[in-house]
């Protein structure tokens, strides 16, 4: 295979998902949390991607395609969401949004 | 013969059943009809028993029946059994008998009443637990009816449950039988011991307990301790006044004719073992002269119409103890019959009285009363002169049956001899005190006001049975007369011989002397109360400790309040305050707030914030990470 | 020569796919943040296409760059002024750990497909030009994976129902 091996795919991958972790945590906004979930779910793609590369076998391009259908989804449920809370005229800010406090 | 024996016992529990799941679909008085039937229905049985054993030859009197095996525990079978013969048809006809009258008194006295139904099915059930008592075929059976009339006892006395008087007093009664019991199971736990079985043939066989051994010292006592616990003797005897609580049926039926006989019955069924432990024989007639004086002597002073009988039920099953002390088991039961006759005559007619006087039971409030209810006056006065034992009524008969076999019995004979005699100079002393308070003199303002009559006083419900009892007061004697005949006697022979009575001069002198006694009882009172005389109240001022120590019944209530229910309370409040509350009730409560504490802490984790969780997630992975590499 | 020029793509799409994802979640504005979400895609889709996926390449750009993105816009363009919430205020434990969290996260991953998977990573199977074709990936979904393919059509019809509930509700009066 031309380019760098799997390995560095992987590696990518790694750094990705640790960018978009940090995202999540770090975000006050529920939008950009949102998007920084799609980052995370892209690097898990690539690593799939990679992998199927890496074995010859196509199972895994159809788990990334499956994992793509999937965060679509995802991602019409949280919009929704965040359209029903701004609706109700609450702050779009996750520290706000505690009502699960026990 | 056998089928009647077992109607006669099922019959007042099939009325319970019915009674019981009929509810108030029927009426009051159906109830009350079922009661008094089924207590018809079992005297009847137990008459066609009673001629049918008539017609058997002595020596083949005694049948047995078991319908099927109730317990059984290796070696030991108890079975569901009967025993037909003498002794235990004579007490089943009188407790059907007299129980029968009783119920269909009951039917009249109760009517009105807001649990009417309760109290039939109750009366039933104590019937029903009695004919059990008297029939059963081998001990455990006779303490389950043992046990079962004592229920209905209790369950009867605090009948009127709203009254906090009622309910102290069932469960004194309760608990005072419950010793008995006690001792009496202890007895039987020896003889399976020694026997094996608990059957009467097998039990009462000779060689079981050698005469005078510890053994059967202590079958007896623990037997003895039942019967005085039962019959209200000294020293468990506190409770029958206090029983009084009950309906005047009650009284009638189960605390003068039947139950308190029960332990009079016992020794006679387990004679056997009575005579192979002399000692405790004796000691059972001595108790009984006790008794008879000690309530003798109470009765004089009491204010209550019910409780005079009551210490008056006492005195007289003092004599029967006497008589079954000495080994005179005929006597004993003959005046068990009689006295059922006439106690209950005495306690049905008070009954019409209090009747009349809307439920007044204090003799202070009643005066000259024999005017105005001259059936009750008649009826009474037949009651109280055959208790007195003047002849020719039947209290004469028994009663002198028994002191003619005390004076043909030694020395101990001749002690209770004296305590019988001057106890009868005792009955004859209050029984007419009470009557002439009651009944003559000038009436009181209380008694004009409050006096309201039907006919024959109580209505027709009330008089039959009252009427039915005085005739049989009267001719019930005529069946054992001294220098006669004695068929008492002979009947009760086969199960209990009868140790001989006295004959000739000592006999003559036993019952002028009685006699003599209680005639001059009689001419006394007459003195004190018929006529208007300062008397007794003189006498009260001269020795008022005297006077004092009678009211107080002799201080035995307050002696076993400080020996028994004084130590137990207080060990009660010792427990709580210093066991169950430091070392079971903290520790719980300590338990569950440390719970509660932990818990609230916990919750504090759960902060609401989405990052704090998202936060925690992203730690989680990156131990289980470390966590992977380190153990793969 | 050949090498050459993919080791420049690669090196090309993967500082820009590292850029990106940095940008999105950096970025004050959730706008730009969408808009480099659009060039993270892009990238990606590079990168599958350099590991011969060239279907999911394919459908990376018309998924997520066509519709999911374009549905983020909508819904900041819908949101305004309201979709501005303010980053994480100042160092607080949270950003601090939050830190910490990502960047052990990254170390030990790397350190595990190092210590476990190193030798097997360096040479991946040979593979036709079949591998990443439409028809390639059309067969496997319609035989080994069908019922993912299934599954997935079901979780699609549930999203849009979930998405229509949520989105019509209609909130109550306020009481003013």
């Amino acid at each position: 295979m031309p380019g760098p091996g799997v390995a560095a795919y992987l590696i990518l991958s790694v750094i990705l998902f640790a960018t978009g972790a940090f995202g999540v945590l770090i975000r006050r906004s529920p939008l950009i949390v949102l998007l920084a979930l799609e980052i995370m779910l892209n690097a898990g793609n690539l690593a799939l991607i990679a992998f199927a590369r890496q074995t010859g076998t196509g199972s895994g391009q159809i788990f990334a395609l499956t994992v793509m259908v999937v965060a679509a989804a995802e991602a019409v449920v949280g919009l929704g969401l965040i359209v029903a809370v701004s609706r109700r005229h609450v702050a779009l800010d996750v520290d706000k949004l505690t009502t699960l406090r026990g | 013969m056998i089928a009647a024996a077992w109607i006669a016992l099922f019959a007042p529990a099939a009325a319970v059943v019915a009674i019981a799941l009929a509810g108030t679909s029927i009426t009051r008085s159906v109830v009350g009809f079922l009661a008094a039937g089924s207590a018809l229905v079992s005297f009847v049985c137990s008459v066609v028993v009673f001629v049918v054993l008539l017609g058997e030859n002595p020596e083949e009197r005694t049948h047995s029946s078991t319908l099927w095996t109730w317990l059984s525990a290796g070696d030991l079978k108890i079975g569901a059994e009967i025993q037909i013969d003498p002794l235990s048809v004579f007490m089943m006809l009188i407790v059907s008998g007299v129980g029968f009258l009783i119920l269909a008194y009951a039917v009249g006295y109760m009517n009105g009443d807001v649990e009417e139904r309760r109290y039939h099915a109750y009366k039933a059930l104590f019937v029903f637990s009695m004919l059990l008592l008297v029939e059963a075929g081998n001990l455990v059976l006779l303490l389950a009816g043992w046990g079962m009339v004592g229920l209905s006892s209790y369950l009867l006395i605090n009948f009127w449950h709203q009254r906090a008087t009622a309910v102290a007093a069932g469960k004194k009664a309760f608990i005072m039988n419950a010793f008995g019991d006690a001792t009496f199971v202890l007895a039987i736990f020896l003889l399976i011991q020694r026997t094996g079985s608990v059957e009467f043939d097998a039990v009462f066989s000779s060689g079981v307990v050698e005469h005078g051994s510890t053994a059967a010292v202590l079958i007896a006592l623990g037997l003895l301790g039942g019967a005085v616990a039962k019959s209200a003797q000294v020293p468990l005897h506190t409770w029958l006044p206090d029983a009084m609580e009950g309906p005047t049926p009650v009284s009638a039926l189960i605390h003068a004719a039947t139950m308190v006989t029960a332990g009079v019955y016992l020794i006679a069924r387990t004679n056997v073992l009575f005579e192979l432990a002399p000692a405790i024989q004796d000691l059972a007639g001595i108790l009984g002269g006790v008794t008879i004086l000690l309530a003798g002597l109470i009765a004089l002073v009491q204010t209550d119409i019910k409780r005079v009988i009551a210490y008056s039920t006492m005195s007289q099953i003092g004599y029967m103890f006497v008589a079954v002390g000495l080994g005179a088991y005929g006597s004993g039961l003959f005046h068990l019959m009689t006295h059922a006759f006439f106690k209950a005559l005495l306690f049905m007619a008070a009954g019409i009285v209090i009747h009349a006087l809307s439920d007044e039971q204090d003799i202070r409030r009643m005066g000259g009363l024999g005017r105005a209810m001259p059936f009750t006056h008649r009826v009474f006065v037949v009651g109280a002169l055959s208790l007195a034992a003047i002849p020719p009524f039947s209290g004469f008969f028994s009663k002198d049956s028994i002191l003619g076999a005390a004076a043909n019995a030694g020395t101990l004979g001749w002690i209770l001899w004296t305590a019988g005699a001057i106890g009868a100079f005792l009955t004859a002393l209050y029984t007419f005190r009470l009557l002439f308070i009651v009944f003559w003199g000038e009436m009181t303002p209380f008694a004009r006001e409050h006096l309201h009559l039907k006919r024959f006083e109580g209505g027709l419900a009330m008089a039959w049975p009252v009427a039915i009892l005085a005739v049989l007061s009267f001719f019930g004697g005529w069946l054992q007369v001294p220098w006669g005949w004695d068929l008492v006697n002979e009947w009760i022979d086969p199960v209990a011989e009868s140790a001989a009575e006295a004959t000739g001069t000592t006999l003559v002198v036993s019952v002028v002397a009685s006699l003599a006694l209680a005639v001059a009882g009689i001419l006394l009172a007459w003195r004190w109360y018929g006529r208007i005389s300062d008397v007794p109240e003189r006498a009260r001022k001269r020795v008022p400790w005297a006077a004092r120590t009678l009211e107080h019944k002799f201080y035995f209530d307050e002696a076993y309040d400080l020996a028994f229910y004084e130590p137990a309370s207080r060990n009660a409040v010792f427990l709580t305050q210093y066991i169950e509350q430091p070392l079971f009730l903290a520790p719980l409560g300590e338990l569950g707030s440390s719970v509660r504490a932990a818990s609230r802490r916990l919750s504090s984790l759960q902060t609401g914030y989405v990052r704090e969780y998202a936060l925690a997630l992203a730690a989680g992975l990156a131990v289980l990470a470390i966590v992977f590499i380190l153990v793969t | 020569m050949t090498n050459f020029i993919v080791w420049v793509v690669w090196v090309l799409a993967a500082l820009s796919l590292l850029g990106s994802g940095i940008a999105v979640v950096l970025f004050q504005n959730p706008f730009y943040s969408a808009l480099a979400l659009i060039g993270n895609l892009a990238s990606l889709a590079v990168l599958y296409l350099l590991l011969a996926a060239e279907f999911v390449a394919a459908a990376q750009v018309l998924v997520y760059a066509g519709a999911v993105v374009v549905m983020f816009l909508f819904v900041i363009a819908y949101l305004g002024g309201r979709a501005d919430a303010p980053w994480a205020g100042g160092p607080s434990p949270q950003s601090l750990a939050a830190i910490v969290a990502a960047a052990a996260i990254a170390v030990e991953i790397v350190v595990v497909i190092a210590m476990k998977a190193g030798d097997q990573l360096s040479t991946p199977a040979k593979v036709d030009d079949n591998f990443g074709s439409p028809a390639e990936i059309g067969r496997l979904f319609l035989g080994d994976h069908l019922l993912a393919f299934e599954v997935t059509s079901i979780v699609l019809l549930v999203a849009a129902v979930g998405g229509v509930i949520l989105g019509s509700a209609v909130p109550r009066e306020r009481r003013s």
